[in-house]
């Protein structure tokens, strides 16, 4: 039995948060989008309207490292993305088959996660400088940053598909075990159909999650050697932060990645939908 | 035959689950293979890590060297000359005393204290608006707080910072917190956890005269502290982590959390490793322990799902 009296008062539960988010969200946008229109003066704060003109520099600009940032974010993605498939949603599966050792296993698998990922990278930084130097090699950086990267997420991962394995029901396997399937045919008959959300989502948020890599390449790589680790989210903070005056060139630069990731957005934001359908 | 057949199908499943093992454990080692690397070498001298940077006992403190002296009693002069000039501690207090580090600890840990405090009451009041009052527009401006998840940060970055500037807060640490005092996932999971809570006990409590504030605070949230709990744990280490946004707001090298003072001691002592990695592991080491003390309402989180970024 619920009251249909309205609450006025729920606008003031609501309001703190609200009204944060609305500042640092959606008027952000706005004031990033409005930023991306100009030509920023550091000094005086203000800008000089300039229309699409920072848009057409990031993309045809001769200094513009926007299309090489792009290759090698988007090479940086796939590393991850195929790199977390084979990694995290097998050693789920084997995890599952361990019984004495489980807690353990999980345990150390998670502790990437919670570690700073500047810490991370300092160590690695140096296991590398041990092990071959890749990070010294225009041909091995970037992928010496995604094995790290793989290296962070794939516990977590892992033990999100333990969860979305944990949630078939028995039964399935049962039943196809008395029509006689082989264990190959389970997986690609029943636990893949069955994992298929939790598939989607680990792979559109490792998606979104890698096209922003910023920490471990401002930590090792700095974007060389030779621009080969140089990637969107590290142009971007160099043209705001670092160089004086490129705040409305960055902010276009980071509207077109947005664009980029925005395809993987609405992807989750399906996801999301249907989850909360789920839920309810 | 086909008894023999039968042992060849225990023997093969046998075989199968000693190889998972295997690869688990081989895993494993790959997971835990830097945390020893990075203690390892954050015990060394500096001759010794200069001498080998690769191995992951330094040699004054290996084990026979320490049998000998704890155990047997052996005095070795050239020995104790070593353990006496580099102490197993040295690169730590020396990371404290040169770095800071401890400085820096403190900021992260009031960070991110503050951080998990402000958005956790935010979303606690949004979350009840959400699940329980009736208002109009109520669908709207919830599935508007919802979009705001997907916006990549890496949008709102330079934004944000304008904001806070305008806002006079550039290098404080009201600056460093601010933004993620509004957590669109927090207001999503409690929203979602008061949902699954029977409201008959809220009827009854507000029959009896108690108050919409009294029955958040008396009823809802003592009942949903398993999801606080986790989702608190988890604001807390995404604060303690966070390195983009520290490093763009401030400029003050005294109000560093860890991850942007780690980075600065590491340009500050870029020959000095073993130092650098004794800096890294106090700087992780908190964080591995709140999560041994959490562990179970942790493992629980997991199942939420999707509780990093």
């Amino acid at each position: 039995m619920r009251s249909k009296r309205i609450n006025w008062s729920a606008y003031l539960y609501i309001a703190p948060a609200f009204s944060l988010a609305l500042l640092f969200s959606f008027f952000s946008m706005g004031v990033s989008f409005w930023t991306s229109l100009h030509q920023w003066d550091p000094f005086t704060g203000g800008g000089r309207f300039v229309g699409l003109e920072n848009y057409h520099r990031v993309l045809w600009g001769v200094d513009s490292l926007f299309w090489i940032s792009l290759k090698n974010t988007s090479l940086y993605v796939v590393m991850m993305v195929v790199g977390m498939m084979v990694t995290s949603l097998p050693l789920a599966l084997l995890c599952r088959k361990v019984r004495a050792l489980q807690g353990v296993f999980r345990t150390l698998y998670f502790l990437p996660s919670i570690t700073p990922g500047v810490v991370v990278a300092l160590i690695f930084y140096q296991i590398f400088g041990v092990f071959g130097q890749p990070l010294d090699k225009s041909g091995t950086a970037l992928g010496a940053i995604a094995l790290m990267g793989l290296w962070s997420g794939a516990g977590y991962n892992m033990l999100l598909f333990l969860a979305g394995l944990n949630e078939i029901p028995t039964d399935f396997y049962e039943a196809a075990r008395l029509d006689g399937a082989n264990s190959r045919q389970e997986f690609w008959y029943i636990t893949i159909p069955m994992l298929r959300n939790t598939l989607v989502f680990v792979m559109v948020m490792t998606i979104i999650g890698a096209y922003q890599v910023f920490t471990s390449v401002y930590v090792m790589t700095q974007g060389g050697p030779e621009r080969s680790t140089q990637v969107l989210a590290f142009d971007i903070f160099m043209n705001a932060f670092s160089v004086a005056g490129q705040m409305g060139y960055a902010s276009a630069a980071a509207w077109l990645l947005f664009l980029v990731i925005g395809v993987f957005v609405v992807i989750q934001m399906r996801l999301l939908r249907s989850r909360r359908i789920y839920d309810e | 035959m086909n008894n023999a057949s039968l042992n060849g199908y225990r023997m093969r499943t046998r075989a199968m689950s000693f190889l998972t093992l295997l690869i688990m454990c081989i895993g494993a080692w790959v997971m835990v293979y830097p945390y020893f690397y990075a203690v390892g070498n954050s015990l060394k001298s500096r001759a010794e890590f200069t001498h080998d940077k690769r191995s992951l006992i330094p040699p004054r403190l290996s084990p026979s060297k320490l049998a000998d002296h704890y155990i047997l009693g052996k005095s070795d002069p050239a020995q104790e000359k070593l353990m006496k000039d580099w102490p197993p501690t040295r690169n730590y207090r020396e990371a404290i005393i040169y770095g800071g580090i401890d400085r820096f600890l403190c900021n992260s840990f009031l960070y991110a204290l503050v951080t998990t405090a402000g958005s956790l009451f935010f979303s606690i009041l949004a979350a009840y608006a959400f699940a329980r009052l009736q208002f109009p527009g109520r669908d709207f401006l919830f599935g508007m707080l919802l979009t705001t998840m997907m916006i990549p940060s890496v949008v709102t970055l330079i934004p944000q910072f304008l904001v806070i500037r305008s806002l006079g807060l550039v290098d404080s640490p009201l600056g460093v917190v601010l933004p993620s005092f509004v957590s669109a996932f927090g207001i999503f999971l409690l929203r979602q956890f008061f949902l699954n809570i029977p409201a008959e006990l809220e009827n009854a409590a507000l029959i009896d005269g108690c108050s919409r504030w009294g029955i958040l605070w008396k009823i809802l949230v003592p009942l949903s502290k398993p999801a606080l709990i986790t989702l608190g744990l988890f604001t807390f280490m995404g604060a303690w982590n966070a390195f983009e946004w520290p490093l763009v707001v401030l400029s003050n090298e005294n109000l560093y959390p860890l991850t942007v003072g780690l980075a600065l001691f590491r340009d500050q002592n870029t020959q000095d490793w073993p130092r650098i990695l004794a800096a890294g592991v106090m700087g992780s080491f908190p964080l591995i322990a709140l999560f041994y003390a959490a562990q179970k309402f942790l493992t629980e989180g997991i199942s939420l799902s999707g509780m990093k970024s």
